[in-house]
């Protein structure tokens, strides 16, 4: 029992915030203190790593894992910080394998351990390690990808599509990216019961698009309904009943509406979407998904997921080169997008160009590790098992 | 044909050759101009950019520290020969050449003579490393020597002077000898601190200075990278040799420009290192070459053209390859990579060249066409300022951002195809029109004085917002008031105020982090720009004769520290244009207008003709834009071929990815 001191507090505070100059000041001043105390080694190798400064990264995660080899978010600093710096697979793979061991149900380990292993051309190893890691959470989406890239090495891209298709749709970031399109956006505010939705179009869409956000799909069906039953020619309507089809798996379905709800005003951003999507679910359809997605991608050209599923779209029609430049705006628009990333690997992979996919998926991991907030987790699950 | 041997030899009248009459060297030259000014006859190696390779005293993992150089180099020397390569490196074994203490090996000895002896009778030139560690055939793990350090022990220290004099005495009479290494940084970097290190250079310069006084002796380290791996700052005892070197290693690499090798940060980041090191002295772009066998044949080639041209627009003195040989190691895999561990050569373990072997003969042939001695680059009056601050120890994390908010500021630079260099806080900038101080988060006060009065005198300060609180200095000298920091924010917004006066400036808003924002209110200065709330963020004041520029962000740093290879395009325009106008307004710009901002421009003037070399640091092909301020008569491959006439001040010059070309240009 070594209960947090104030200290150490105001330099987790700091480095929570983000103010990482501050907090590493104050990781150094509880050092002064303490020396001995692995949160604060930890917490210098997490800000370290945010900064990508590996090398100060690995001596203090080192340290901490010195100090307490239990030391669950030391192992993943470590990790990340081998994985990043490059050239340190052996270290790598057994700092991954220690945290499969002390947190076996750390999805994250065994998809690392697998990205490790990949980098030292031990394939197959990979391929079980993300297995296990998918055997754990089925919709770990970077998983997909890297059996879809493991794929794309072995059999070629018509091998591995479906699997970069799988991993996408598993990536939350294409609904959010209708739900964009129609102005819906997470404000904390919950979506309304069917109920007490007043009667009219206006609030009975804006309800019913919550409530899709919400994956509350019968309830929002109910509310289309309603307003369909009052015009069946509205194509904001039909555009999000198309987006519930195709959440049902429903894609013909999905595309007639969709093509319905154009037929009526072409105008209807959500309505293009819904179409390219079903058209990119149909096997054969790709050039009809590159024509939509295309237009999309010139309707919304700030938005990266357009380019994204443009790329996707291009790289089943195997125009590689196209697809590549489509990655690469989608990847200036957003550097953090895990999809983009691993698409763009996949190009370039069947270019040849080894050693910058290689780099691709590192950066995609990188960003994904961090948008999970993962060691933040993971020390706070360790912390309170100190105290 | 009857002859003789030997007898007196009769005097002979030499046969006059007819003397061609010099052409007069024309003013305004013309297509045929440029065809009758091109070297008549190819020399075979350029004498004032050598290049060169070292050779390892090991092939193979199986060997041992005995079977140092036990096969015969003479294969490999006449390869480079072949290639027109110059220079050659070997490395002394202290194990092998003195086996017992005070016992030289008189056939350790001769095998060395012999090796300059064979690389000299192939008109190459050869470096000698006195103390290095290869990592594989313990050079300086003398058995005697007790596993002192021969870095700090003061009787090892004595027997290294014995035996360095010894080697140079064997070796002085040698026209083959180029210069005298004292060591490689592997061997440099177990130095622990500044004063010992000098202590060693001192002595083992002073013995050989005995027997040889004339020769270059240099340290074979360079400081950015030593100060990074060690935390030891040598460049004073640097400054005390007659060379420097600059070369890249792998863990500099992973903190600076993690990423590949043939796009982004990475393709200026040996340019950088040599800018670094070059303090008034001669540096060789040393150790050049890729690290590991992570890349294919055509990546490594691509690279190494990349620093091979890189070296020559940043006036290097020479480059230096890091390895002939591929090293045949053990198999095993996964592969610690020791960050000072030489593997990867130019051709491979059995002596097959390698795509980067063409790359470095082609090179060779080209820079043999360029004549050092009537074309030189244009000087360098805009500069990097480095801040001292960067030598501060953790917890300032100023030692961790600087270099790389430098390298950023030096890469913004050389893609406005601004003429650049870098210099340190305490150097003195009186060459310089332009200084730039990238995301310092402080400077010493001295030096605001100094930068005071730099601008007064008609130079201009280009600086970007570090963080915290701001100097007292920034409201005389910039003209704004700072308010306080705003801290991180997530989106960049630019609305331009004034248009023209920084560049061609476009109001955008961009998902960009920045880690700081200056908050500001007007005084004196203009304000070009502001961010989406008005407040300023980018500001002019004019200060006696000079301009003061004050960027309200940490741009470079927020580049450096974002990915670098996916800047949103109006966030690198704007340090483009910022960088490009401050330089230009000052008198310093662009040689030669650009377009493509991945291409790096050099101009080598000459008195009839001017040499333009271009290098490509995408890899994709580029069609280079470019317009020069007189009108161009005609362009010719400097490797030879019919002058191409232009007529016009404008012309476009293709560039295969990575690829490189000179061209001499000359003017109507």
């Amino acid at each position: 029992m070594s209960p947090r001191g104030r200290q150490v507090l105001l330099a987790e505070g700091l480095a929570r915030q983000g103010h990482v100059a501050p907090a590493v000041e104050a990781c150094y001043e509880a050092l002064r203190l303490d020396e001995g105390d692995p949160l604060v080694h930890t917490l210098l190798s997490d800000l370290f790593l945010a900064g990508d400064f590996y090398d100060e990264a690995i001596a203090a995660a080192s340290r901490a894992i010195e100090l307490d080899a239990d030391c669950a978010p030391a192992y993943l600093s470590l990790g990340l910080a081998y994985d990043r710096r490059g050239g340190m697979w052996d270290q790598s793979i057994l700092v991954w394998h220690e945290l499969a061991e002390v947190v076996p149900d750390l999805v994250t380990a065994h998809v690392q351990l697998g990205e490790a292993f990949a980098a030292a051309a031990f394939e197959e190893e990979a391929i079980e390690a993300w297995k296990k890691a998918l055997e754990l959470d089925a919709h770990e989406a970077r998983a997909m990808y890297n059996l879809a890239v493991a794929a794309l090495k072995k059999e070629g891209m018509a091998t591995a599509l479906p699997g970069f298709r799988k991993a996408g749709e598993l990536d939350p970031s294409q609904d959010d990216f209708f739900f964009a399109l129609a102005g819906v956006y997470d404000d904390g505010t919950p979506a309304p019961d069917p109920i007490d939705v007043p009667p009219d179009r206006d609030s009975r869409l804006a309800a019913a698009f919550a409530l899709a956000f919400e994956e509350d799909f019968f309830s929002a069906v109910d509310l289309i309904r309603l307003i369909l039953d009052d015009n069946p020619d509205d194509p904001e309507a039909l555009a999000l009943a198309g987006y519930l089809y195709l959440k049902q798996e429903a894609v013909n379905e999905a595309m007639a509406v969709a093509l319905r709800a154009l037929a009526v005003s072409t105008k209807t951003p959500t309505a293009v979407y819904v179409l390219g999507a079903a058209f990119a679910k149909r096997p054969g359809l790709n050039r009809n998904a590159a024509r939509v997605f295309g237009a999309l991608a010139k309707a919304v050209p700030n938005q990266p997921m357009p380019h994204v599923l443009l790329a996707e779209s291009l790289l089943g029609l195997q125009r590689y080169g196209q697809a590549k430049q489509a990655y690469l705006r989608a990847v200036e628009l957003d550097p953090t997008f895990v999809r983009a990333r691993f698409g763009l690997a996949a190009v370039l992979l069947t270019e040849g160009e080894y050693a910058l996919a290689h780099h691709e998926i590192r950066r995609a991991a990188y960003h994904d590790t961090r948008r999970q907030g993962l060691f933040w987790q993971l020390y706070d699950v360790y912390a309170e098992a100190r105290e | 044909m009857p002859t003789r041997k030997s007898g007196p030899r009769q005097p002979r009248q030499r046969i006059e050759r007819e003397q061609a009459t010099p052409a007069s060297v024309p003013r305004r030259a013309t297509a045929e101009a440029a065809a009758a000014t091109a070297p008549a006859k190819a020399l075979q190696r350029n004498p004032l950019f050598p290049v060169g390779v070292s050779l390892y005293p090991l092939d193979t993992e199986t060997q041992g520290p005995d079977d140092w150089y036990e096969r015969d180099l003479s294969e490999d020397l006449a390869a480079l020969a072949e290639a027109r390569c110059a220079l050659v490196r070997i490395f002394v074994s202290w194990r092998v050449l003195e086996p017992q203490v005070g016992q030289y090996s008189e056939e350790a000895l001769a095998k060395l003579a012999s090796l300059v002896a064979d690389a000299r009778a192939k008109k190459m030139q050869t470096v000698v490393c006195l103390f290095a560690d290869d990592r594989h055939a313990d050079l300086t793990d003398v058995g005697w020597g007790k596993k002192r350090d021969p870095r700090t022990d003061s009787y090892l220290l004595q027997r290294e002077v014995a035996l360095a004099q010894k080697v140079v005495s064997h070796l002085r009479s040698d026209s083959g000898v180029f210069a005298w290494q004292l060591g490689n940084e592997a061997f440099l970097s177990g130095f622990e601190s500044a004063e010992a290190l000098e202590a060693w250079v001192n002595a083992l310069r002073e013995a050989i200075r005995e027997i040889d006084p004339k020769r270059p002796i240099g340290l074979g380290a360079d400081a950015e990278t030593l100060y990074r791996a060690t935390g030891v700052d040598a460049t004073d005892v640097l400054a005390a040799n007659e060379f420097a070197v600059s070369h890249l290693t792998a863990a500099y690499r992973a903190y600076a420009a993690e990423g590949p090798l043939t796009s982004g940060p990475s393709t200026y980041l040996d340019a950088f290192l040599l800018r670094n090191a070059h303090r008034g002295r001669p540096v060789l772009l040393d150790e050049v070459g890729v690290l590991a066998l992570d890349h294919s044949a055509a990546e490594e080639a691509a690279y190494v053209r990349n620093v091979l041209w890189s070296g020559l627009m940043n006036r290097a003195a020479g480059v230096m390859l890091r390895r002939y040989r591929d090293m045949d190691t053990e198999r095993r895999e996964p592969y610690f990579l020791d960050p000072f561990e030489t593997l990867v050569g130019v051709a491979d373990s059995e002596g097959l060249p390698k795509p980067v072997f063409s790359e470095i003969a082609r090179f060779v042939r080209t820079v043999a066409r360029i004549d050092l001695k009537s074309h030189a680059l244009i000087a360098e009056r805009t500069a990097v300022v480095v801040p001292s601050e960067r030598f501060d120890p953790l917890p300032s994390l100023a030692g961790l951002y600087d270099p790389r908010a430098c390298l950023q500021a030096f890469i913004i630079a050389k893609q406005a195809h601004v003429p650049v260099t870098v210099v340190r806080e305490d150097d003195d900038f009186g060459e310089y029109l332009v200084l730039v101080v990238p995301s310092a988060f402080k400077l010493r006060d001295e030096t605001w004085e100094r930068l005071g009065a730099f601008v007064q005198g008609g130079g201009t300060l280009l600086m970007s917002y570090g963080g915290g609180d701001a100097p007292a200095a920034t409201r005389d000298l910039f003209g704004v008031e700072f308010l306080g920091d705003a801290g991180p924010r997530s989106r960049l917004s630019c609305r331009v105020a004034q248009a023209d006066i920084l560049g061609a400036l476009e109001s955008f808003d961009a998902r960009f982090d920045v880690p700081n924002h200056a908050l500001l209110s007007g005084g004196t200065a203009t304000i070009v720009a502001t961010d989406a709330k008005g407040s300023p963020l980018l500001t002019v004041n004019q200060v006696g004769q000079g301009r003061a520029v004050f960027v309200a962000v940490p741009l470079e740093r927020a580049i450096a520290q974002g990915d670098p290879w996916a800047t949103p395009r109006p966030v690198s325009h704007l340090a483009r244009e910022v960088y490009g106008a401050v330089a230009r307004g000052a008198g310093c710009g662009a040689p030669v207008l650009c377009r493509a901002p991945e291409v790096e421009v050099a101009l080598f003037q000459g008195e009839a003709d001017d040499v333009l070399v271009l290098l490509n640091h995408a890899p994709e092909k580029v069609d280079a834009d470019l317009e020069c301020d007189r009108r161009v008569a005609s362009i010719a491959d400097v490797r030879g071929g019919a002058p191409v006439a232009v007529g016009g001040k404008a012309f476009t010059v293709p560039l295969e990815a990575n690829g490189a070309t000179a061209l001499r240009v000359t003017y109507a």
